[in-house]
């Protein structure tokens, strides 16, 4: 059953319940109050009587020492009369009827009730009808006589049957407008569970990027709020899932094709060599190529398990000095005519592993220098800053678009989309060095103008970073 | 002589294009960059080009965009073998569409059919006192006819395209019979040994030990 449906069904129960009980319990009061109302005048009216009894009978000319039964008759109907509707009916000492006006009702239960001083009354029912039956007790001319008189209180009892009709007619009313709106509310109430059930589907159907509507500030404004916050960490972690996938079909299709290209080559060559009578010279150069674009494929798939490994790599950190790295730099280097590198540092104390940083500024200065005309400046800096010591290295080379800056860490991206042979391999150069800084808690910053240069920077943080602020980022 | 110019950023897959089809007799020229394949596209006059798609400068595509009003026939040669690159090449009207890594006998014959299609190649193929007409499939032997069967004539075919260079069992058997190569097979043996006699050829088409023939003219 619908929840809203539910919320419906109770409401009207407790309503038609409250309703019920309390409409009975009003009316009954109101008939009570006019009940009692009536009686006191009945017993009003049969004090009066007794006096106007009394009365009448002292007023009678005494023939007699004792009131005689007809005289008791003539004054009960003299009394009747004056009245109209008055019913009453008067009994001698032995409680024998003496007098009794038409339709007076039978039996002398009440008869047998009246005492000396007690008036007593009961309510009955005849023919349909209700009456107030009231008794009392007179003494006239030495003689005791015991009076009764009935009153109609039909119309009270009416008067409750008609509030009873009345109140149902207006309960059902209420009630079905009470329903009607409390359909409306119940199902506003529930809106935000439509929405959020509407917002599962959606996501199960694979949309990712709908999102509840917030309708209220209240519990179910917060489950909603928290439903999407939900939702969102969800889309943006299957987001970077795509990516990921995106990116390894990428590497896939770019490896492929890095590797179709010397295979041609070196295929192509063999063939020429066993197949065809050569010249020395084409001899040499097919040879020559043979072996370079073996080389070429020896480089790439090193690079690639430099990288394969690395991601599976655990961090040997140490502290040594950063002088050891630029010293290993200009080693390097110290022999290459074409080059002109530049060193400039701050002596401290860094954090990390020596033989992998290396490998990353060896990489990047390769990589500024594969940018730049022969000959020029490459210049790689060393400062200590506030949260770390922050390597630079900067080249006046050929500078890196916009666009291109941030897909340039992926393993086999080039910014000439030519993949031009020269880089021999590099381009997963800087996919490793990535990796290798992420390994130290890093990442690679790349600041780059078209035709003025570009300038690579991490920076290596004093303190090892938890795992769990690596993972919060 | 048929000029042929060859587009592509590897040198190494230029110069062997290049050292190929210069021995099957064909004029060639090569260059790495898309801007001067341009800059030469608008200077000379080529009767075939084969373009990679990959560039710098200017890719195939943009190349072929300049090429198209010229006329010139186009193969591609790339290491991209996505059937969408495939299906623009042919549509922006190239010839044929060869993916790397590629066969250079498969390359000779690929050219040898867009030359004839566009009637840039004499169709008349001589070695000795042999002559192959190819378009009328005809084979004479010093004016005299000579008949031949289907297989006889694609090996014939091979061996004058590919004068003096060894060509390897495998290769022959999977380009005539267009079947994969089973080593202990008699049928090519069979074959070469009828061409031999029908042509005259005891002495100029010669085994290669353990390799194959070579037709020697």
């Amino acid at each position: 059953m619908k929840f809203s449906f539910k919320i419906l069904l109770c409401s009207i129960m407790i309503m038609a319940a409250a309703f019920g009980i309390g409409g009975y319990f009003f009316i009954n009061y109101v008939f009570e109050t006019s009940l009692d109302r009536e009686i006191e005048q009945a017993m009003n009216e049969s004090s009066i009587l007794r006096f106007a009894f009394e009365t009448a009978a002292l007023n009678i000319p005494s023939k007699y020492a004792v009131l005689q039964d007809s005289t008791i008759r003539e004054i009960g109907l003299n009394l009747e009369n004056s009245g109209e509707g008055r019913l009453l009916r008067i009994s001698d000492e032995d409680r024998v009827m003496v007098y009794e006006s038409e339709g007076f009702a039978e039996g002398e239960e009440l008869l047998s009730k009246i005492q000396e001083q007690t008036r007593a009354y009961q309510v009955i029912e005849q023919n349909g009808s209700y009456y107030i039956q009231t008794g009392t007790l007179l003494n006239a001319m030495d003689r005791i006589l015991y009076l009764e008189t009935m009153k109609d209180v039909t119309a009270v009892f009416e008067e409750r049957a008609q509030g009873f009709s009345v109140y149902r007619r207006l309960t059902l009313i209420m009630l079905f407008s009470c329903s009607v709106a409390m359909f409306f509310i119940s199902s506003w109430l529930t809106r935000p569970i439509r929405q959020l059930t509407r917002a599962a589907r959606e996501m199960t159907r694979g949309d990712y990027s709908y999102r509840a509507e917030q309708i209220s500030q209240d519990e179910m404004g917060q489950l909603t709020r928290d439903f999407n916050r939900m939702a969102g960490a969800l889309e943006e972690n299957i987001h970077k899932l795509e990516r990921e996938v995106r990116a390894r079909e990428d590497f896939i299709a770019a490896f492929s094709h890095e590797l179709k290209t010397p295979l041609t080559a070196i295929i192509g060559y063999a063939d020429l060599l066993r197949s065809r009578k050569l010249d020395e010279e084409q001899h040499f150069l097919s040879a020559n190529y043979i072996y370079t674009e073996g080389k070429r494929l020896e480089t790439m798939s090193l690079r690639l398990l430099d990288i394969i490994v690395t991601k599976r790599y655990e961090l040997d950190a140490r502290m040594f000095d950063a002088a050891v790295l630029f010293d290993y730099l200009r080693d390097m280097y110290a022999e290459r005519e074409d080059i002109r590198l530049i060193c400039e540092y701050q002596e401290s104390r860094v954090r990390g592993e020596a033989d992998l940083l290396k490998t990353v500024l060896l990489n990047l200065v390769d990589n500024a220098y594969k940018a730049s005309e022969p000959g020029s400046r490459v210049e790689v800096h060393g400062e200590r800053t506030g949260e770390g010591y922050l390597f630079s290295v900067r080249d006046y080379g050929a500078g890196i678009p916009q666009e291109e800056q941030e897909k340039i860490t992926e393993a086999f991206y080039m910014v000439d989309k030519s993949r031009s042979r020269s880089r021999n391999g590099a381009e997963l150069g800087l996919a490793l060095c990535t990796e290798i800084l992420k390994l130290h808690g890093s990442a690679l910053q790349i600041e780059s103008r078209v035709g003025e240069g570009s300038c690579f920077r991490f920076l290596l943080p004093w303190e090892e970073v938890k795992d769990s602020e690596q993972k919060a980022d | 002589m048929i000029k042929i110019l060859i587009v592509d950023d590897e040198k190494p897959i230029c110069d062997l294009i290049h050292i190929h089809l210069s021995a099957a007799g064909y004029h060639c020229e090569s260059v790495q960059d898309g801007l001067s394949a341009i800059d030469r596209i608008e200077r000379e006059n080529f009767d075939l080009i084969l373009l990679d798609i990959m560039l710098p400068g200017a890719d195939g595509f943009d190349i072929m965009e300049y090429i198209r009003p010229l006329q010139i026939p186009v193969i591609f040669i790339t290491a991209k073998n996505d059937v969408r690159d495939k299906v623009r090449g042919l549509k922006l009207g190239a010839e044929d569409y060869l993916v790397k890594p590629f066969d250079m006998v498969e390359l000779a014959a690929r050219i040898e059919v867009v030359l004839r299609r566009f009637h840039k190649t004499e169709s008349v193929l001589q070695a000795g006192d042999v002559t192959v007409d190819l378009e009328a499939r005809k084979v004479t032997r010093a004016g005299q006819p000579v008949v031949l069967t289907n297989k006889e004539y694609g090996l014939l075919v091979l061996f004058i395209q590919n004068k003096n260079v060894a060509l390897f069992k495998e290769k022959l058997y999977e380009k005539v019979w267009e079947d994969e190569y089973i080593a202990d097979s008699r049928t090519l043996e069979l074959h070469v040994q009828r061409l031999r006699r029908k042509m005259g050829w005891e002495n100029n088409l010669v085994a290669v030990y353990k390799v194959g023939y070579r037709l020697e003219i």
